[in-house]
């Protein structure tokens, strides 16, 4: 499939299954589809287990579908994956910072590794901390920042080699109310600069507020998807609470 | 399934490749001749050589001493030998004549070399001598007035039992500290870093009673891997020696077994040290905050596993007043005393005491230890070394948190 | 770019471990401050140890039933006081009483000398206090009788001391009555040997460092990069950065190089940390060095070395990323490191064995072949060709562990199933059967150790009809058993009970005899250049075999009936099914054979039963029936049992060359007859799952 311009992300008929040793075959992914495109948040809605965590993670390259073809900023994710990775910012409840590192060396490490131009790092790593109001702890280990703190420059971190795709799982997991807020902010203002972004979550209040477009997984599939005036004109319901309810209890 | 895969094949498997190594090297030296330069073999003496070939050498004749030397040097020789006639009063007997065999003693293979050469030599002396004693008319038997028989009144159990009392205490000492260092750290800093401390510390169970159940299972847990490893041992070391026994030319069959008492003492001896490790280790690793952590704040209690093996072993040394007062070995001592079926009581109940003493000790320390909510909320970062120190710093003033470490 | 991505990731690992203090600290300061005090006391113990064996008194006893004669010569030679040339004073061989007190027929120690030994040698037969008892032989009268206690070092030293000492004396006797009987020269003159030892002191130091080098070396490689590895992936793992790692632009192939060069580099900073420690000791002189050592190396040797040195820490930094890899937190590379490092000492302390030479099978070993390569470095000894080969050894085997690295970073079980069991999907039945193609090594390995152990330590007890049945019925008979029960295995598939082809025993009957001829041939060749056999060995063997004085019939049921049966069961049944699905045939039919060539576990058989047992897996994947090899094997141990056993061939007969080649063309027939034109029934030939 040609033509996948800068930034965009497609999924086509996506399958993962994973052998589990005590219950045979697990269908995590049963085949979806969609597309993303630049300056768009587009959230995949849906319960624990649903298969959210899976496609991301298709998409970062770090599993490998069954069937069916992912491609990221015209990168397949089989054929060529460094070069997805590259064109990525992934941040997830998973992805941990080295406690060990200061948040400028973690910023640096990260814009590094991911191929940005070595003597424009430094410039770079101060404009971040300036724009995430990290910079008065600069020099502190990040094991010794708070977890508020540690949320920022995780975020600074995904976005530090400025990749056109960026991915997030479940981002205000653990957050406190203030902070969460703070999050969409920040997400939102990286969609208006011409991000690619996909977002996954839970929360309905976050899809509603946050998300352009939404998708709503459940089992592996995708139940319905579109804007939230789409998906409100389809169901007849005004709440995502009850278009998601309506949609998952459909399929049953 | 690996935890327990691993042990069971793992001495195996070590056998195996010892008994392999051990065969293939004797085959290849069995094989392997031995390269030989012969400078001026004395031609009244042909028979040497057969003799020589007969031993696995490989021999050629050289022209000059120096030469073969070079090639010695080189490696491409094993030993030379050089033959002069005899001179003086040697010389009064038809024929002899001296051999020379220049070797290097750095390589294993000149030193067999040298070793076959002088097997040949001899047998060939002896022979030779048979055949002028009996041209002087004397009867061959009359020459060896006496002959001497060595006999060895140890029987294989006496022998299974000197050899099990060198290895077993010191095995039983390093086995009950590996044994109780893994579940001690994961019993503390472990349960720190799940976060589980907290939700055990909430729980409604007393602070005693869950210290007191993880210091037992800690301690069983030790004792038990130390027993089990020394009885592992026990039963191994037969098969062990008598490979090497074989290859080496046979001895006394080892008999290795244990009788019921000494078996009590190693239990009842590493149930002591398992006592001291468990308590020593639970207390420094409490204060780390993860796993890794804890490992290194407990290694240099492990370095005193050691001891033993310093002090060394002698095979006549019992437990002594002296012996008796240090911590550790005393208890090794006193298994190997009873490997060898000594039982010096008044030692023993000794060693018991200043065992006995020294976890005491420990536990006291753990007790006012647990008093300190610093300590329990892992609000102190550091060591017990640094904890010792602000406590001892700031005096009797700081009393310890309301709640009681019962 | 490919060099720049590990360059920054190697320095972010290495920043990343010099911040742990507590653990460099441990690791590489510790060590550096206990050794000595370690050597020092070790020293002092020793010193005290050497002392106290100078001072000693031997004492002995005499038998009452000794003559005069003897006790005179006792005396001659207690009092004369030879000294030992070689200079070790073991002490003075002292009469323990003259004669008066030994009237009676117990033996008493002298009350004046030193606190009597435990009681306990009271039930010993006729000792009490002394260390060796002299008496008359009963059976001959000439010979003198010193009996001494193998498990006390007094007792030996002195029983050995006396022997000397008689020795001496019956040689001055001898030589007396042979120059009175006119022998012109001393016996010990006639054809007198001496030897010249031409090594340098620097040769000599050059073999014990030599020696010592490459197990030292592997040790401190071990544990200094285990601080590294450990860290780095299991620790990763368990921070939850190795994710945040793997969604980086890093390839696996640079996450995985960078990260054993932080392993290798740590470990390599040990080596010289200790190595510098040591030799500062050394020079010091608080570790003294014998005296007729020195300590040098030719600047090219000491070269070589270091480059032998390269694939050792390679394979030893791969090993440690690839458990750590496999390991998900610390504390379980913690449980598992111990045993890698067994397994890696093993063949480091083979290496130190005396008659090992390069220029042998050994350079094929990892591990043992760079230690054995060291060590004729260090004399100066160069054997390019084999130096290539140990080099190549260790260094492939380091690729490969890194290449299975790599594979186990894009693994899913990374991300714990757990998550797949998040899902709503319902959850299926996953057939015990499914598990067993993944366990079935582990199994075997078991019984292997089983079989092993049991054959170490009750061969010796056991009559041949006694071990068989341990072996084969318990062993490999009740394992297969277990196994078909435990993973629920379908029997009639798994044991291929089916019925072969009609031409497969036609196969069977041309085959077998090929087989064992040619079998016989590799086992030749074997012996001559790869694993020479002991005489000892050998023998033993053959005395096994033939030994037993059993009637020809049971020897066939027990040599040739039984293993002929359970063994294919066991191999060719259960393990043959189990790794069917996993491997293309060939491969499938080498692994069987090579298990099975591990199980006869002396080195020399090893190669000729792999081969036999890759032949029996053939015949079983081609007919898809286990009955062919079972008569196939029953038939090869015929021929090896029954001609020995009737007398018509012995133990040094040799086979002319022309019966290999037409053993090889039989086994074409064989091999044609076999595959030609018949459905092949067997699961392994049917396609395998991906």
């Amino acid at each position: 499939m040609t033509g996948a311009g800068r930034g965009v992300v497609r999924v086509e008929g996506l399958v993962k299954t994973f052998v589990d040793e005590g219950r045979g075959e697990v269908r995590a992914v049963d085949g979806i589809d969609f597309t993303c495109r630049p300056g768009e948040i587009f959230g995949l809605l849906g319960a624990n287990g649903a298969g959210k965590t899976t496609t991301l993670r298709v998409l970062s390259t770090i599993l490998a579908p069954t069937e069916g073809r992912a491609v990221v900023d015209g990168h397949d994710v089989v054929r060529t994956p460094e070069a997805v990775r590259r064109s990525l910012g992934f941040h997830s409840a998973s992805t941990a910072l080295y406690p060990r590192l200061t948040a400028r060396e973690t910023l640096e490490f990260f814009a590094a590794v991911n191929g940005y131009p070595a003597h424009l790092v430094e410039a770079r790593v101060e404009a971040l901390m300036e724009r995430f109001g990290i910079a008065a702890w600069a020099d502190a280990r990040v094991d010794n920042l708070s977890s508020g703190m540690k949320q920022k420059v995780s975020i600074a971190r995904t976005v530090a080699h400025d990749p056109p795709v960026l991915i997030f799982d479940e981002p205000s997991v653990g957050l406190d109310v203030m902070s969460a807020l703070e999050l969409r902010g920040l997400i939102a203002e990286l969609r208006d600069q011409g991000k690619t972004i996909l977002l996954s979550t839970h929360i309905m209040t976050e899809a509603e507020r946050l998300c352009d477009r939404i998708a709503i997984l459940h089992r592996g599939r995708i139940l319905g998807e579109g804007t939230l005036d789409e998906l409100r004109s389809a169901t007849s319901l005004h709440y995502l609470e009850d278009i998601f309810v309506h949609l998952v209890r459909g399929s049953a | 399934m690996n935890s327990v895969l691993l042990p069971v094949l793992l001495y195996p498997v070590l056998l195996w490749v010892e008994i392999t190594a051990l065969t293939f090297v004797t085959g290849l030296s069995e094989r392997t001749p031995a390269r030989i330069a012969l400078v001026d073999p004395p031609p009244a003496h042909e028979a040497l050589l057969d003799t020589m070939s007969g031993r696995g050498a490989a021999l050629e004749h050289a022209r000059g001493l120096s030469p073969a030397l070079e090639r010695l040097d080189a490696g491409d020789l094993d030993a030379v030998v050089r033959f002069t006639p005899s001179l003086g009063e040697e010389a009064l007997l038809a024929d002899n004549f001296r051999a020379e065999i220049h070797y290097d003693r750095a390589l294993e293979r000149s030193r067999r070399a040298r070793d076959r050469v002088d097997d040949a030599v001899s047998a060939y002396r002896d022979a030779w001598l048979g055949r002028e004693t009996e041209a002087l008319g004397i009867q061959p038997g009359s020459l060896e007035p006496f002959d001497v028989e060595m006999r060895n009144v140890s029987t294989g159990e006496d022998v299974g039992a000197a050899l099990l009392s060198l290895m077993i205490p010191m095995f039983l000492v390093i086995a009950v500290a590996l044994g109780c260092l893994v579940p001690a750290i994961d019993t503390t800093a472990g349960e720190r870093e799940r976060g589980t401390w907290e939700t055990l510390l909430s729980t409604g169970a007393s602070r005693g009673s869950i210290v007191t159940a993880k210091y037992l299972y800690v301690a069983s847990f030790g004792a038990m891997a130390g027993v089990l490893n020394a009885t592992a041992m026990t039963v191994v070391l037969g098969p062990v020696m008598a490979p090497l026994q074989s290859l080496q030319g046979g001895g006394p069959a080892l008999a290795v077994s244990l009788s019921a008492t000494t078996w009590l003492m190693m239990v009842l001896g590493a149930a002591a040290l398992a006592l001291f490790f468990a308590a020593a280790m639970m207390l420094l690793a409490g204060f780390a905050h993860t796993f890794k952590d804890g490992q290194a704040m407990v290694t240099p209690v492990f370095y005193l596993a050691l001891i033993p093996l310093v002090l060394g072993q002698q095979s006549d040394r019992t437990l002594t007043p002296a012996l008796a007062a240090i911590p550790v070995a005393n208890v090794a001592m006193m298994i190997r005393d009873a490997i060898r079926g000594v039982f010096l009581w008044p030692m023993i109940a000794e060693t018991l005491l200043v065992s006995g003493a020294l976890v005491a000790l420990c536990l006291r320390l753990a007790r006012s230890t647990l008093g300190y909510e610093d300590f329990l909320l892992g609000a102190h970062r550091g060591g017990f070394w640094s904890f010792a120190r602000d406590r001892m710093r700031r005096g009797r003033g700081a009393a310890p948190a309301g709640t009681e470490a019962g | 770019m490919r060099g720049g991505t590990i360059g920054v990731l190697l320095r972010h690992e290495l920043r990343m471990l010099m911040r742990d203090t507590r653990m460099l600290l441990i690791t590489f300061g510790v060590p550096v401050v206990v050794f000595p005090a370690l050597i020092f006391l070790m020293r002092n113990v020793e010193s005290r140890e050497e002392q106290r064996l100078e001072r000693t008194v031997f004492r002995y006893a005499v038998s009452p039933e000794l003559d005069a004669d003897a006790r005179s010569l006792l005396r001659r030679v207690v009092e004369a006081g030879v000294p030992r040339d070689a200079g070790v004073e073991a002490g003075a061989v002292e009469a323990a009483r003259p004669a008066e007190a030994r009237n009676d027929a117990t033996f008493r120690g002298d009350p004046t000398a030193p606190p009597p030994m435990p009681a306990r040698f009271e039930e010993s037969t006729d000792t009490s206090d002394t260390d060796v008892l002299v008496a008359p032989d009963p059976g001959d009268a000439r010979t003198l009788r010193l009996a001494y206690r193998a498990d006390d070092d007094f007792s030996r030293a002195a029983a050995s001391e006396l022997r000397d000492r008689l020795a001496r004396v019956r040689n001055e006797l001898r030589d007396s009555i042979l120059s009175a009987a006119g022998l012109p020269v001393a016996p010990e003159r006639v054809a007198a040997v001496e030897s010249v030892n031409v090594a340098t002191p620097e040769r000599e130091g050059g073999a014990l460092l030599g020696l010592m080098l490459m197990p030292f070396v592997l040790l401190l490689l071990l544990t200094g990069g285990s601080i590294a590895a450990v860290d780095t992936l299991s620790g990763e793992k368990e921070r939850g950065t190795l994710e945040t790692l793997l969604t980086t632009a890093a390839t696996r192939h640079d996450i995985v190089r960078a990260k054993q060069l932080a392993i290798a580099l740590l470990g390599f900073g040990l080596v010289i940390v200790n190595a510098a420690n040591l030799l500062a000791y050394v020079v010091l002189g608080v570790v003294p060095l014998p005296e007729s050592l020195a300590l040098s190396l030719a600047p090219f040797d000491l070269v070589l070395i270091v480059l032998l040195l390269a694939p050792l820490t390679a394979l030893t930094a791969s090993a440690l990323l690839l458990l750590s890899g496999r390991t998900s937190s610390y504390r379980d590379y913690q449980v598992a490191f111990f045993p890698l490092l067994l397994v890696f000492l093993a063949p480091a302390l083979a290496s130190m064995l005396p008659g090992m030479e390069l220029r042998s099978a050994v350079a094929f070993a990892p591990v043992t072949g760079i230690g054995v390569a060291i060590r004729e470095l260090a004399v100066g000894e160069r054997d390019f060709p084999f130096l290539a080969i140990a080099f190549l050894s260790t260094a492939l085997p380091a690729l490969w562990i890194s290449r299975l690295t790599e594979r186990a970073l894009s693994t899913e079980r990374l991300i714990e199933p757990a998550r797949a069991r998040g899902t709503d999907a319902p959850p299926g039945h996953a057939h015990p059967s499914m598990l067993f193609p993944r366990h079935v090594l582990r199994w075997f390995a078991l019984m292997w150790a089983a079989f092993f152990t049991v054959s170490l330590w009750l061969g010796e007890s056991l009559e041949l009809r006694e071990q068989v049945v341990l072996n084969l019925v318990v062993v490999f008979g009740g394992g297969s058993l277990l196994m078909i029960r435990r993973y629920r295995l379908p029997w009639r598939e798994t044991l291929a009970l089916r019925r072969p082809p009609a031409l497969a025993w036609i196969a069977v009957l041309i085959g077998a005899p090929a087989g064992y001829v040619t079998g016989i041939g590799i086992a030749s060749l074997v012996d001559a250049f790869l694993f020479p056999v002991p005489e000892g060995v050998l023998e033993a063997f053959g005395d096994v075999m033939l030994g037993a004085e059993l009637p020809l019939w049971q020897l066939l049921l027990f040599l040739a009936v039984l293993p002929g049966v359970l063994e294919e069961i066991a191999f060719r049944g259960v393990l043959l099914h189990g790794l069917s699905r996993r491997l293309h045939p060939l491969v499938l039919c080498l692994a069987v054979g090579a298990v099975f060539g591990l199980f006869h576990v002396s080195l020399f058989r090893i190669v000729p039963t792999a081969y036999l047992g890759t032949l029996l897996a053939a015949v079983v994947v081609l007919t898809g029936s286990i009955w062919p090899a079972m008569a196939w094997h029953a038939l090869n141990n015929a021929i090896a049992l029954v001609p020995a056993h009737m007398g018509w061939v012995g133990v040094d007969t040799r086979l002319p060359a022309w019966s290999y080649a037409v053993a090889v063309l039989a086994l074409v027939a064989s091999w044609t007859l076999l595959t030609g034109g018949h459905p092949r029934r067997h699961a392994a030939l049917q396609g395998r799952d991906t």
